[in-house]
C-alpha cells in the first residue's frame, strides 16, 4: 500500500512538473491525464472508490478529451519562449522550494510521528449524501457559476 | 440533516431574485436590438431593487439555512445593501457610458447582476466551500466584465492579468481550505470554531492553513503585498467596471475576513491580529506613498483604494485586539466600508463620463479648468474627493475617526499614529485632481458634455449619502452595531 | 431668547451665500453676488449682536445648545480604565469668549466683505471669491461656535481649505499656486498634531466636549504638570503653531499675501490666524496644568514677535511688511497666553483684529490707487492724493505702534504688563516684548513714511490714474478707523473686558504668586513701552522723512565694527569738539555726537536686520524647502521599490504574491514557535 501510495505520488509530481515545463501544448494536456490517474489511484488507495472513478470518466476521459480537441483546432504549435519576467525565471525556482520547504516543516510540527488518514466512507451513497443534503446549496450555485463561465466565455468570443 | 424547506430559499431570497434577474436579462439580450441594450439596464435595476425589497423582508425570517451553509442575519443583510447600492450605482453610472464607448452587449447587465450574487452569498455564506463558490462567481464575472472594452488593448491586458493573478491567489485559498477541511473535518465555520476552541487542538499546519486563505481574500481586497495587479487592472478595466471591481468584490471579502478571522476562529488571535496588523500597516503606507506621485486618476483612485483597504484593515485589528469588546472595531469596519463604496463608485463612474469616448482622458492634467465650464461636475468631483481624504463633515471623515478612535481604544497607539499620518498625506494627492480643475487655467479635455441624467442621479444619491452619513451618522452607526452583532 | 434658540442660523447664513456662488453664482450679476454674500453675512452679524444682548442678560453667561448627536459612540475603556460614554452633539457654545470672537469674525467679516465689493469689482471670478469668502466665513464661525474640539476641528479643516484656495485666487500667477501649496503642506504638519492632541483628549478625558473637558480639568483629578496633560497641550500648540503662523512654521504666511489683499485682512490678519490663539484661550484649563507647555508657547510667542519684527525692518513690499508685523503681534497673542494672561490675549485678538484689518485694507487701497503696485520704494507722497486712505492709515499705524489713546495701546501694555509681573513670565519676556514694541514702531511708521510722506517716486504713468477709493472701500476704512481707537477703552479705566472673560478663564490651578509689582510699577513700565514706542517713531522720522540720505547706508555692506574701526572710533572727531575748536562751534560737537551715536545706531540696525533677514532667508531656504525637498526626495526614495515591482509583467506580480506568501508563512513558522 505504502509502496504504490508513493509510486502514484511522484508519478503525479513528475508528471505535473512535466505539464508546466513542456513546451508543447498536446505533451502537457497527455501529462495532465497521467497526473490525474495517478490521483485516482490515490483516492483508490484511501478507499474512494467513487471519486478514483469519476476522477478517470470524467476529468481524464471527458474534459481532457475536449482540451486536446481544442488544442489540435487551434494548430497550437511549440511555445516560443518570451521575455517574460527574469526575477520569477531565476527566482521562482528557490521561491518555490522555499515554500514547500515551509509547508512540509508546519506540518512536521503537526505530525512529528507519522499519520495514519481517518477512515473513510466514500460510497456513492455517502456522497450523494452529502451533496444533496448538507451541500446542496454550494452544489446547485456551481450551476451559476458555470452560467457565469459560459457567458463570459461567449461575450469574450462574440463578434462585435 | 433535516431536508431542505420553503424557509432555506426565503433566506436566500436576494440572491435568488438576483439570479433570475441575471437569467432574465441575459435570454431576452438576443431579442432586444443592440439601440435599445439600456432596457436591459431597466430591468436589471429593478431586479436590484427588487432583491433589496426581498432582503427588507427576510429580516423576519433570519436564521441559518441549508445544513449552515448559509445564514440570514444582520450581518449578511447589512452588507447585501451595501452590495446592491454598488451594484444599482454601477449601473446608473453605465448606461450612457456604454452607449458612448460603442458597447451594446446586453450580457454587461448579466454579469454585473451575477458578480453581485457571488459578492452576497461570498457574504451570507457560514460554510468554507460556499465561500469559495461565491467568491469564484463574483471572480469570474469581474474578469470578463474587466475585459469589456475588447477593443481597447489597455482592457484586454487588464483582463487576463487580472484573470491569470486572481487564478493564482484563489488557488492559495483553496489549498488552505483543503488543509483546514483535512485537518479537522469540517469547512463549516459554527463547527470548525468549535473543534478549535476544544482543549488540545494542534494548530501548527491549521496555522498556515489560515495564512493561505488570507492571501485569496487578501487578494480580492488588495492588500500589500497581494495588491499588486490592482493599479494595473483597475486603470485598464472600463471605469464603471472599475467602480464595481473596487467596492463589490472588496467588500464581500472583507466580509468574509470578518466572518473567518474575527468570527470563527477566536482561538487563532495572536496569529490573525499579527495578520491584520502587518497587512494594515504595509497598505497604508504603500497605498498613500504610491499614490502621492501619481497623475493618472484612475490610477490615483486605484492606489487610494488600497490605502483605504489599509484603514478598513485598522479597525480591523482594532476589533481583533479589542477581545471581548470587538464590537466597536467591527462596526466601525462596516461604517468605513458604507462610507467607502458611497464615496469610490461615485468617484469612478464620474471619472469614466470625463474620460469620455475610448476613455482617452484619465490625466489630472485633462481636468485643467473644468471648474469654469462645468461648475456643477468640478463641485461633484471636489467633494468625492474630498470626502475620500477624510475631510470632516463627510462620510470619508466619520468613518476614519470611528475607526481611528476604535484602534485607540484597542491600545493601537503605533499604528493610529501611522494611519493619522497617512490621512494627513494623502489629502496632498487627492486636491491635485482638485487644483487642477479649480485653479489652472485652460480648456479641459476632459468631457465637458453635461451629465446623462442615470449619472446625475447616482451621483446625487451618493452625494446625500455621503452627507447624511458625514452630518447624522447616529442612525447608521446604530445600524453598524447592529449588523456587527452576530460575530461575537 | 429668540436669538440665542436660533443660534444655528449665524453659521447658516454664510454658508447659504456660499452655496448660492457656487451653484449659481455665474449666471448672477455681480449686483445680486454683492447683495446675497455681503447680505447674508451682514445678517449673521445683526443676529450675533443679538446672540450677544441676550447672552449678557443671562445669570450664567453661558448658553449651550446641542442641534444633533453627531457622533454617537457608545460605552468604551479610558486610558486609566474607567468606562466612559462618548457622545459628539453638533453643539454650540456661546460663552463671553466665543462671544468675543463670534463679534470679531462677523463684524469684521462683514465690513471686509463690504470692502471686497469696491475692490473686487474689477476682477474676473468675482462670483467665486465671494463664494469662498462666505465659505470661509461658515466654516469659522463653525470653529468658533463650536462646543467640542472634533467641530472645532471641522471648522479648522474648513477654514485651512478656504485660505488655501483664496490664497490661490490668482490661479494664473505661478507664486500665488506656490504659496497656495506650501500654506496648505504646513498646516497639514500642524494639523496632524492638532488631531494628534484631540485623540489624547478623547483617551484620557471620554469626552471632546470643552465644558466637560474645563471641568474635569479644574475638579483636581491631574496634578500640575501632569505628563498627559502636557503632551496634549504641546500637541494642541504645535496645531496652533500652523494655523496662526508661529516659529517654527510661520514662513507660509508671508507668502499668503499672493491671495487678493480683502483675503489678507480677513484671514491672514484679523480671524483665521488668531484661531490658534482662540484654541490655546479655549483649552487654557487644560494650559494651566502644564507649565511647561505654558512656558514653550511664551517662548515661542515672544520670539516670534521678535523675530518676525526685525524681519520686517527691511522689507520693501507694503503687504509683506503688515505679514511680518500679523506674524509678530501674533507672537505678543501667544506671549499671553503662555503667561497666563488669556484674557489679554484675547483682548489683542480684538484691537489687533481692528488695526490690522484697518491696516491691510488701507494698504488694499493704496494699491488700488496705484494700480496693483507694492513696492513702497515706488511709492511716497500719497498723502494729498488719498487723503482719506492716508487719514486712516495713520490711525491704524498709531494704534499697532503702542501709541497712547490708541487701541493697541491698551492691548499691548496689559500684555507687557503680565508678562512681567505674572507667576507665569519672566523679565525676560518682557524685555523681548518691549523691545520688539519698539521696532514695530519703526517698521510701521517706515512704512507710513515711505508709502505717504517725501516726495513721490510713483511711475509717471501710474501718478496719472492715480485715484482714491470709492466709498464702499472708505466706508469700511472709517469703520475701522473709528473701532482701532475706541476699541481700547473696553478695557479702560475699568477692566471690563477682562472681567466679563473672567469666568472662562478663572482656575483653581492659577499658580498663585505673590504680586511683586503694584501699579506703579505698571505705570513705569508703561512710561518705558511708551517712550521704545516713540523712539521708534522718531527713528523712523529721522530716517525716511528728515534724512533720507541715511537711509542708503542702511543697504551698504560695510557692519558696525567696520564702520567704527574706519572712523577709528570717532575718537578724533570726539577730541576735535571737545579740546581743539572747543570754541568754533557747538555744531561740531553736535555733529560728531550724531555721527556717532545716530550713524553707529543706523549701522547697528542694518547689521541686525540684514543678519536676521539672512537667517530668515536661511531657514527659509535651507529648512523649509530642504524639509520639502527631503520629504520629496523621500517619497521618490521609498517609491522606488513600488516602482520597481509594478514593472506590468505579469509573472513578476505572480512572483511578487508567492514572496508575499512565503515571507508570511516564514515569519509565522519563526515567530509562533509552538
Amino acid at each position: 500500500m505504502v509502496i504504490l501510495f508513493y509510486i502514484a505520488a511522484i508519478v503525479a509530481i513528475l508528471a505535473a512538473l512535466g505539464v508546466v515545463l513542456q513546451k508543447t501544448p498536446v505533451y502537457s494536456a497527455l501529462l495532465l491525464i497521467v497526473v490525474l490517474c495517478s490521483l485516482a489511484v490515490i483516492y483508490l488507495l484511501l478507499g474512494a472508490e467513487f471519486i478514483a472513478f469519476i476522477q478517470v470518466i470524467v476529468y481524464a476521459g471527458a474534459i481532457m478529451v475536449l482540451f486536446v480537441l481544442v488544442i489540435m483546432l487551434l494548430n497550437a504549435r511549440r511555445e516560443t519562449p518570451g521575455q517574460g519576467s527574469r526575477m520569477a525565471r531565476w527566482l521562482g525556482g528557490p521561491l518555490l522550494v522555499v515554500f514547500l520547504a515551509e509547508i512540509v516543516l508546519a506540518a512536521w510540527r503537526q505530525f512529528p510521528g507519522a499519520a495514519s488518514p481517518p477512515p473513510l466512507n466514500a460510497g456513492p451513497a455517502a456522497i450523494g449524501q452529502l451533496l444533496f443534503r448538507s451541500y446542496v446549496l454550494p452544489f446547485e450555485v456551481t450551476s451559476i457559476l458555470i452560467l457565469v463561465a459560459i457567458l463570459g466565455a461567449v461575450v469574450l468570443a462574440k463578434k462585435s | 440533516m433535516t431536508p431542505v424547506q420553503a424557509l432555506d430559499f426565503i433566506r436566500v431570497l436576494p440572491e435568488i431574485v438576483l439570479a433570475s434577474c441575471a437569467i432574465l436579462v441575459m435570454v431576452a439580450e438576443p431579442f432586444v436590438s443592440a439601440r435599445h441594450t439600456a432596457a436591459l439596464a431597466w430591468v436589471s435595476l429593478i431586479g436590484i431593487v427588487a432583491a433589496g425589497a426581498g432582503n427588507a423582508w427576510m429580516r423576519r425570517f433570519s436564521g441559518p439555512a441549508f445544513g449552515g451553509s448559509i445564514a440570514a442575519d444582520p450581518f449578511a443583510s447589512y452588507f447585501v445593501y451595501l452590495l446592491l447600492l454598488a451594484a444599482a450605482l454601477t449601473l446608473l453610472g453605465s448606461v450612457r457610458y456604454l452607449e458612448t464607448n460603442q458597447v451594446h452587449h446586453g450580457e454587461f447587465y448579466a454579469l454585473l447582476l451575477l458578480g453581485t450574487t457571488g459578492a452576497c452569498l461570498m457574504v451570507a455564506a457560514t460554510e468554507l466551500i460556499m465561500i469559495f463558490i461565491g467568491l469564484e462567481i463574483s471572480s469570474i464575472s469581474t474578469y470578463i466584465l474587466a475585459g469589456f472594452r475588447r477593443a481597447d488593448k489597455r482592457s484586454n491586458e487588464a483582463c487576463l492579468k487580472y484573470f491569470l493573478l486572481g487564478s493564482f491567489a484563489t488557488a492559495f485559498l483553496l489549498y488552505g481550505i483543503a488543509f483546514i477541511y483535512g485537518l479537522t473535518g469540517t469547512t463549516n465555520l459554527v463547527q470548525l470554531s468549535e473543534k478549535l476552541s476544544a482543549p488540545g487542538a494542534r494548530p501548527p499546519l491549521l496555522w498556515i492553513a489560515l495564512i493561505l486563505a488570507f492571501v485569496g481574500l487578501g487578494f480580492k481586497v488588495s492588500t500589500v503585498p497581494f495588491h499588486i495587479w490592482t493599479p494595473d487592472v483597475y486603470q485598464g478595466a472600463p471605469a464603471p467596471v472599475t467602480a464595481f471591481l473596487s467596492v463589490a468584490p472588496k467588500a464581500a471579502a472583507f466580509a468574509v475576513i470578518l466572518r473567518v478571522f474575527l468570527g470563527g476562529l477566536a482561538s487563532a488571535g495572536a496569529l490573525v491580529f499579527w495578520l491584520l496588523w502587518i497587512s494594515a500597516l504595509l497598505t497604508m503606507c504603500l497605498g498613500n506613498l504610491a499614490a502621492l506621485w501619481q497623475t493618472n486618476i484612475k490610477r490615483l483612485l486605484a492606489y487610494s483604494a488600497i490605502a483605504h483597504a489599509g484603514y478598513v484593515l485598522v479597525g480591523m485589528a482594532a476589533a481583533k485586539a479589542a477581545g471581548p469588546e470587538a464590537g466597536e472595531g467591527i462596526a466601525s469596519v462596516l461604517f468605513y466600508l458604507a462610507a467607502y463604496a458611497l464615496m469610490n463608485v461615485a468617484a469612478f463612474i464620474l471619472v469614466a463620463h470625463l474620460a469620455g469616448a475610448g476613455e482617452r482622458y484619465q490625466e489630472a492634467d485633462d481636468c485643467t479648468g473644468l471648474a469654469y465650464q462645468r461648475p456643477g461636475v468640478a463641485a461633484c468631483l471636489t467633494l468625492l474627493l474630498v470626502s475620500l481624504s477624510g475631510f470632516p463633515a463627510t462620510a470619508g471623515f466619520f468613518a476614519k475617526f470611528y475607526v481611528f478612535r476604535a484602534a485607540i481604544h484597542a491600545h493601537l497607539i503605533g499604528l493610529t499614529l501611522v494611519a493619522v499620518l497617512n490621512s494627513v498625506v494623502a489629502v496632498y494627492y487627492y486636491l491635485r485632481v482638485v487644483v487642477a480643475m479649480y485653479m489652472r487655467e485652460g480648456n479641459p479635455r476632459a468631457s465637458a458634455s453635461p451629465l446623462p441624467w442615470p449619472l446625475g442621479a447616482a451621483l446625487a444619491l451618493s452625494l446625500v449619502g455621503i452627507f447624511y452619513l458625514g452630518l447624522f451618522p447616529t442612525p447608521f452607526v446604530r445600524l453598524a452595531n447592529l449588523a456587527a452583532s452576530p460575530l461575537p | 431668547m429668540a436669538f440665542l434658540r436660533h443660534i444655528w442660523l449665524i453659521p447658516l447664513l454664510p454658508a447659504l451665500g456660499a452655496l448660492t456662488q457656487l451653484l449659481a453664482g455665474r449666471r448672477l450679476s455681480n449686483r445680486a453676488v454683492s447683495i446675497v454674500s455681503v447680505g447674508l453675512p451682514g445678517l449673521a452679524f445683526l443676529w450675533a449682536l443679538g446672540c450677544f444682548a441676550e447672552l449678557l442678560k443671562l445669570a450664567a453667561p453661558t448658553y449651550l445648545t446641542n442641534l444633533y448627536t453627531w457622533l454617537p459612540a457608545g460605552p468604551f475603556r479610558l486610558a486609566n480604565g474607567s468606562l466612559a460614554q462618548l457622545n459628539v452633539p453638533v453643539g454650540f457654545q456661546l460663552d463671553p469668549l466665543s462671544a468675543v470672537m463670534l463679534l470679531i469674525v462677523t463684524g469684521v467679516g462683514f465690513v471686509i466683505h463690504v470692502y471686497s465689493i469696491g475692490y473686487m469689482g474689477h476682477e474676473g471670478g468675482y462670483y467665486r471669491f465671494f463664494g469662498y469668502m462666505n465659505l470661509f466665513l461658515f466654516s469659522m464661525l463653525i470653529l468658533v461656535l463650536a462646543d467640542n474640539y472634533l467641530m472645532m476641528f471641522a471648522g479648522w479643516e474648513g477654514v485651512g481649505l478656504c485660505s488655501y484656495f483664496l490664497i490661490g485666487f490668482y490661479f494664473q500667477r505661478k507664486s500665488a499656486a506656490d504659496a497656495g501649496k506650501k500654506a496648505f503642506i504646513v498646516n497639514r504638519i500642524g494639523d496632524a498634531g492638532f488631531l494628534l492632541g484631540v485623540m489624547l483628549i478623547t483617551v484620557t478625558f471620554g469626552t471632546l466636549n470643552f465644558q466637560q473637558i474645563t471641568e474635569a480639568a479644574r475638579s483636581g483629578q491631574f496634578a500640575l504638570g501632569n505628563g498627559t496633560l502636557t503632551a496634549i497641550c504641546v500637541l494642541l500648540f504645535v496645531g496652533a503653531t500652523g494655523k496662526s503662523a508661529q516659529i517654527p512654521l510661520y514662513v507660509w504666511l508671508p507668502d499668503a499675501m499672493e491671495g487678493p489683499t480683502p483675503v489678507s485682512a480677513l484671514i491672514h490678519a484679523a480671524t483665521m490666524v488668531t484661531a490658534g490663539v482662540y484654541m490655546v484661550a479655549r483649552s487654557n484649563a487644560l494650559f494651566v496644568l502644564a507649565p511647561k507647555a505654558m512656558l514653550l508657547v511664551a517662548a515661542i510667542g515672544a520670539a516670534t514677535a521678535l523675530w518676525a519684527a526685525s524681519i520686517g525692518l527691511v522689507q520693501n513690499d507694503i503687504k509683506r511688511v503688515l505679514a511680518y508685523s500679523t506674524v509678530s503681534q501674533l507672537g505678543y497673542m501667544f506671549l499671553a497666553c503662555g503667561v497666563g494672561a488669556f484674557a489679554a490675549g484675547i483682548f489683542h485678538v480684538m484691537t489687533h483684529a481692528f488695526f490690522k484689518a484697518l491696516l491691510f485694507l488701507g494698504a488694499g487701497s493704496v494699491i488700488h490707487a496705484l494700480g496693483g503696485e507694492q513696492d513702497m520704494r515706488k511709492m511716497g507722497g500719497l498723502r494729498r492724493k488719498i487723503p482719506i486712505t492716508f487719514a486712516t492709515f495713520v490711525v491704524g499705524t498709531l494704534a499697532i505702534s503702542g501709541i497712547p489713546g490708541f487701541a493697541g495701546f491698551f492691548s499691548k501694555d496689559e500684555i507687557l504688563w503680565q508678562a512681567f509681573s505674572s507667576p507665569y513670565g519672566h523679565r525676560l519676556l518682557w524685555f523681548i516684548g518691549w523691545a520688539t514694541a519698539g521696532l514695530t514702531a519703526f517698521y510701521m511708521f517706515r512704512l507710513l513714511f515711505m508709502t505717504f510722506a517725501g516726495e513721490s517716486r510713483v511711475d509717471a504713468e501710474v501718478a496719472h490714474h492715480l485715484h482714491e477709493s470709492p466709498w464702499t472701500m472708505l466706508g469700511p476704512l472709517v469703520v475701522l478707523a473709528v473701532l482701532s481707537v475706541v476699541g481700547g477703552y473696553i478695557n479702560w479705566p475699568t477692566e471690563r473686558f477682562g472681567h466679563f472673560l473672567e469666568p472662562v478663564f478663572e482656575s483653581p490651578f492659577r499658580a498663585a504668586g505673590v504680586q511683586l509689582y503694584g501699579r506703579n510699577d505698571e505705570l513705569g513700565l508703561m512710561v518705558l513701552s511708551v517712550a521704545v514706542a516713540l523712539a521708534g517713531l522718531g527713528y523712523a522720522w529721522l530716517i525716511y522723512v528728515k534724512r533720507p540720505g541715511l537711509r542708503e547706508r542702511l543697504a551698504e555692506p560695510p557692519g558696525i565694527l567696520h564702520q567704527i574701526l574706519l572712523n577709528k572710533y570717532y575718537v578724533d572727531e570726539l577730541y576735535d569738539a571737545l579740546f581743539v575748536n572747543r570754541a568754533k562751534n557747538l555744531g561740531n560737537l553736535l555733529a560728531a555726537f550724531d555721527l556717532a551715536v545716530v550713524d553707529g545706531g543706523v549701522n547697528a540696525a542694518g547689521w541686525l536686520t540684514r543678519t536676521s533677514g539672512d537667517l530668515s532667508r536661511f531657514w527659509d531656504k535651507w529648512v523649509i524647502d530642504g524639509l520639502v525637498n527631503v520629504l520629496g526626495f523621500g517619497i521618490k526614495v521609498l517609491s522606488y521599490p513600488v516602482r520597481v515591482i509594478q514593472t506590468g509583467v505579469v509573472q513578476t506580480y505572480a512572483f511578487f504574491i508567492a514572496l508575499g506568501v512565503a515571507i508570511f508563512l516564514g515569519y509565522y513558522l519563526v515567530h509562533f514557535r509552538p
